[in-house]
Order: C-alpha cells, then sequence, then structure tokens
C-alpha cells in the first residue's frame, strides 16, 4: 500500500480527543515548578481503591509484582497500570518513527499534530486492553457482573485518561523535561520514603501482629516491642520479606548513590570557538547519555512479554498444569498469597525472589535475564542515541551555529570526531545502568531496584534542568525568595 | 585491521558474533578510563542535591499517601 501512513488512520480523532493546548507565553519558572508538582502529586493521590472489586479473596494473583515499582503502578487501585501505557506509547512510537517505520514528516505541523493524537490514542487503548486483561482473568474476581465489568473500565480507563492528559500538561512546557518521567521520578521517590519511614501499620501473620511499613521505623518498633525479644526484633527488621526489610533499603540506597556516581561521568571536549581566538572551554560528553530510558525501555519489554504470557496462561489455558497451553508456556504459582511467579519457560524473564532461592532453582535465570537486559539496553542506546537530538550529527549543527569547535580539529570533522564518542558512551552507559538493575533484581528487590535506577537518573536529569531554568529565569522567583535560597543547586 | 577483520567475518561469522561483545568492553572501558570521574567534594555535593531533593518529593508524596489512609476507611 503505497502512501498509507499509520498516523492518517488516527485523523477522525484528531477533533475528539481533548488536547492540552501550548502555553501562549513562556511559563515563568515558579509556575513551572508548581505545574509540576501539583501533576505528579494529583497523580499520587489518584491512587484509590477500585470500587467493585470482589470482596472474596480471588484465585488470580498478581502477575506483574516485580514490574510495577518502575511504572509508579499500584494493585487494585485506580492505577492499577500505574504510567506504563503512556510511557511505552510514547516511547514506542518515537522509536518506530526514528527508525522510519511509521512515516511521520515531523516538520509538517499536521503530522506532528497527528502523530500526537496518535500516541494518546494508542495509550488509552493500552489502558482498556490491560483493563480487560486482568477483568476477564479473574483478578478482580470471578463471574462479575456486566455492571461492575462497565464500572471497573469506567474507573481504569478513566483514570488512565487523567494520567496521559497530565503527563500532556507537563511535555507541552508547563513543567519541566517530559511528564511520565517526572511523575515517574515522584512516585518512586515516595515509595522509597514510604518503604524506609513509612509508619502506618499493616496487619501480618494469621495472629494479627501489626508491623510498620517503613524498615526503619518497623526497627524502632521492633527493639520495643513486647512480643519479640531484642535480637529478635533486630533480626527480623533485616529480615522480613513480607515488607521492605532493612536489607532492601540499604541496598536501593547503595543503588541510587551509584547511579549519581555514575551520573557524572563525563569526557572533556575541549572546545574553542572560532570567532573570538584564545577562547577555550570544555563540553562535557555523558556517560549516561540517554539516561534511565534504557532500563525503562528493558522493563517496557518485559512488561509486554509477561502480559502476553498472562493473557495466554489465565485467559486462554486457565493456569491449569495439565491443559496443553500450560504445558508449552508453564504455569503461575501463587507465592504467599500475593503474588503470581511464572514457571519454567516465563521464569527466565522473572527475577527470583531472594539471591539464594534463585540459585538453587533457577540457575538459567541469571544468564537470560541478564543477557535480556543487556541487549535491549544496548540496543535501544545505540538507537536512541541516533534518532534523538542530542545525536552527533546534531550535536555538530549545534556546534556550527554557536561558532564553536574542537581544538584541534576542523569544523568538517567534527561530526565525525563526535560520532566516535556519542554511541559508545551511551551504550556503555546503559550496559552499566543495566548491570545495576540487574545486580539490584538479583538480590531480590522486586522491581524496586530498577525503579530506583529509572528513579535517580531521571531524578537527576530534572535537578538539572529546574537548576537551568532556574539560572536563566530564576532571578525573580518568589518562590526562591520564601524559600531563602539564593541558588542552592 | 579492519580488512583483515572483515576477511575474518566472511570466512567464519561465528567468530565475528563472538568478537562483538568483547570489542563492545574494549572500547567501552577505555571510554570510561579517559572519563572524568567526580571527586569527593563533587560526588557528596550531588549525593546531597539528589538525596534532599528526592526525600523532600518522597516526604510530601507520601503525606498524600496518608491522607489515603482514612479516605479508604471510609470508601471501603
Amino acid at each position: 500500500m503505497a502512501g498509507f501512513r499509520l498516523i492518517d488512520v488516527v485523523k477522525p480523532f484528531l477533533p475528539i480527543l481533548p488536547e492540552v493546548e501550548a502555553p501562549f507565553e513562556k511559563v515563568s519558572f515558579d509556575d513551572k515548578l508548581v505545574y509540576t508538582i501539583i501533576s505528579a502529586l494529583i497523580y499520587i493521590f489518584s491512587q484509590f481503591p477500585l470500587a467493585g472489586v470482589s470482596k472474596e479473596e480471588t484465585v488470580v494473583k498478581d502477575p506483574i509484582y516485580f514490574l510495577r515499582g518502575v511504572f509508579g503502578a499500584e494493585p487494585k487501585t485506580l492505577l492499577e497500570f500505574g504510567i506504563f501505557p503512556v510511557f511505552s506509547s510514547g516511547l514506542i512510537l518515537q522509536l518506530l518513527a526514528g527508525l522510519k517505520l511509521i512515516k511521520v514528516n515531523f516538520k509538517v505541523q499536521q503530522d506532528r499534530e497527528l502523530f500526537q493524537t496518535l500516541t494518546k490514542l494508542v495509550a488509552l487503548l493500552q489502558y482498556f486492553i490491560l483493563a480487560n486483561i486482568f477483568i476477564f482473568s479473574g483478578y478482580y474476581g470471578e463471574d462479575l457482573s456486566i455492571v461492575q465489568i462497565g464500572l471497573l473500565n469506567l474507573q481504569l480507563v478513566g483514570a488512565g485518561f487523567v494520567v496521559i492528559l497530565m503527563s500532556e500538561v507537563i511535555d507541552k512546557g508547563f513543567g519541566f523535561a517530559s511528564g511520565c518521567m517526572t511523575i515517574n521520578t515522584v512516585v518512586i521517590a515516595t515509595n522509597l520514603v514510604a518503604d524506609t519511614f513509612g509508619f502506618s501499620q499493616i496487619a501480618v501473620g494469621s495472629d494479627g501482629n501489626k508491623e510498620a511499613q517503613g524498615s526503619i521505623i518497623n526497627l524502632l518498633q521492633g527493639l520495643r516491642s513486647k512480643h519479640k525479644t531484642f535480637f529478635g526484633g533486630l533480626l527480623s527488621a533485616f529480615n522480613r520479606d513480607y515488607l521492605p526489610n532493612l536489607n532492601t533499603t540499604l541496598i536501593v540506597l547503595a543503588i541510587g548513590a551509584s547511579v549519581c556516581y555514575l551520573q557524572s561521568f563525563r569526557l572533556e571536549l575541549p572546545i574553542r570557538s572560532t570567532k573570538a581566538r584564545g577562547v577555550s572551554n570544555v563540553y562535557p560528553i555523558r556517560l549516561l547519555h540517554v539516561g534511565g530510558l534504557s532500563v525503562a525501555f528493558s522493563y517496557i519489554l518485559l512488561f509486554t512479554i509477561h502480559i502476553a504470557a498472562f493473557v495466554v496462561i489465565q485467559l486462554i489455558g486457565k493456569n491449569d498444569p495439565s491443559s496443553i497451553v500450560c504445558k508449552i508456556f508453564g504455569h503461575y504459582e501463587s507465592v504467599s498469597n500475593l503474588f503470581y511467579t511464572p514457571t519454567f519457560p516465563l521464569s527466565l524473564l522473572t527475577p527470583p525472589k531472594s539471591l539464594f532461592s534463585g540459585l538453587l532453582q533457577q540457575p538459567l535465570t541469571f544468564f537470560v535475564y541478564t543477557a535480556f537486559m543487556l541487549v535491549t539496553g544496548i540496543w535501544f542506546a545505540d538507537v536512541w542515541q541516533g534518532m534523538s537530538g542530542s545525536s552527533a550529527r546534531d550535536l555538530a549543527l549545534q556546534f556550527k551555529e554557536q561558532d564553536i569547535t574542537l581544538t584541534g580539529r576542523r569544523e568538517q570533522g567534527v561530526a565525525k570526531e563526535l560520532e566516535k564518542v556519542i554511541p559508545v558512551a551511551s551504550t556503555t552507559g546503559a550496559a552499566l545502568l543495566a548491570i545495576l538493575a540487574i545486580v539490584g533484581e538479583f538480590l531480590g528487590l522486586k522491581g524496586k531496584g530498577a525503579g530506583m535506577v529509572v528513579g535517580v537518573a531521571t531524578g537527576f536529569s530534572l535537578l538539572e534542568l529546574i537548576s537551568i531554568d532556574y539560572q536563566q529565569s530564576g532571578g525573580q522567583s518568589a518562590l526562591a525568595q520564601v524559600l531563602g535560597a539564593p541558588g542552592r543547586f | 585491521m579492519a580488512k583483515v577483520n572483515e576477511k575474518k567475518g566472511a570466512v567464519n561469522p561465528v567468530e565475528k558474533l563472538a568478537e562483538a561483545p568483547v570489542e563492545f568492553v574494549r572500547e567501552g572501558s577505555q571510554f570510561l578510563s579517559k572519563c572524568k570521574k567526580p571527586d569527593m567534594k563533587e560526588y557528596t555535593k550531588i549525593i546531597k542535591a539528589v538525596g534532599i531533593g528526592f526525600v523532600a518529593v518522597g516526604i510530601i508524596g507520601y503525606a498524600i499517601k496518608l491522607v489515603h489512609i482514612p479516605i479508604r476507611y471510609l470508601i471501603v
């Protein structure tokens, strides 16, 4: 079909879908900050429990528990799928456009609009499909009435729609950086605080004891509580596996610190001005050129694979180990009545619950999972650096516009030199981040490790954008004056 | 050098495939050794900035999550 373009399909939807209008004039620093924070907070606030879920314990458990940390998804709330659909449709469609698999001419205004609408529509469709997969799998309870199904659909897709629009608000220039990244970072930060200092009491065990969610609060409580010895309290603070323990908290913090360390690796290329003599400077090329996106991309793929498997096993095979489908694709086993862990073929892509049980029971996972994360991460970094706005070609163009060149190079040689450096930087960075995420997962973080990698990497770039913006226009910022911080960043 | 490699690849594609990761690691470690690493002072500054930002945002977020607890009691 010559001349067929996917983006033309969405033309009829263009007038129907609401759209956030780009700001008329430059949004001030304060406004941006407020928009960014408030929309992320609205996201957190909308983690309401779903209405219409059956009250009894369901047989079907959570099959994607280890992927939730990366996408800010909370089980059995309005944000069952978090920002996964927004994130994945944005990233995948841009990737496809960059690989020229979807024909978009980004120079034409109408094409850009259509592409935007397509992204939103795909995200909405994903919310709808995911919601119905979960509804019909029995995750929300067996034999739901039609009213319940409709209600659940309305809630999940409706919440998804709000999330799409909210991230668009930030994307369109009312906030810093990209919407899903910002929301993601805030959710990950919140979860970190909740896991460390959270003092909400959660009933554990059959005898009705309650323990705090946060690991540090739990340690303090454990040391003072009556039903445990001093030593037992200390031990359980480090070892409990039903709620965050001190070990996981420490590992997560260590991962965050290492990401910070990697983040400031850079290759400093000497540059000089072509106009003025004797003016020389350095231009830093980051090691983490693509940031946390590469790990996020690997997790998007994992999410898709696991959902597809969930459909096959649960909807078609009914999770019955004797049926033929489940003999091929494996089945799910429910663990401590909370999670579903898949068996053989799929278990290769599921990080083990803890290091030792993983080593004994599923040694192959270590190779396959590592290989998967590395290959997808590196491939993505390689493709992305070539098509995003900071590729070697674009940078060389920028250099030319600003009349700067690499010291000791002719202007024509700049692109070549950059092309030598940037792909290596981004792929190496992606590999290192993937390794960090893998190590975290193998130590039994259940998605918190990868989430932390993505969160800190994006949080870092967010902080950088904010500080640049602050330096440019923060002089009149009322917020900064109130906070009494002339330039903390 | 490049030509030799190409020739080898033509003879034995498996060998070439096995060479790719080695090449990748070599290039990567070369790049890393050329990189400027942060010194202690810079690193503590970064950790502080990121840490303060993370914890501040996290606490605000968690405060909102706490609001949820009574709401849950009301509607569930």
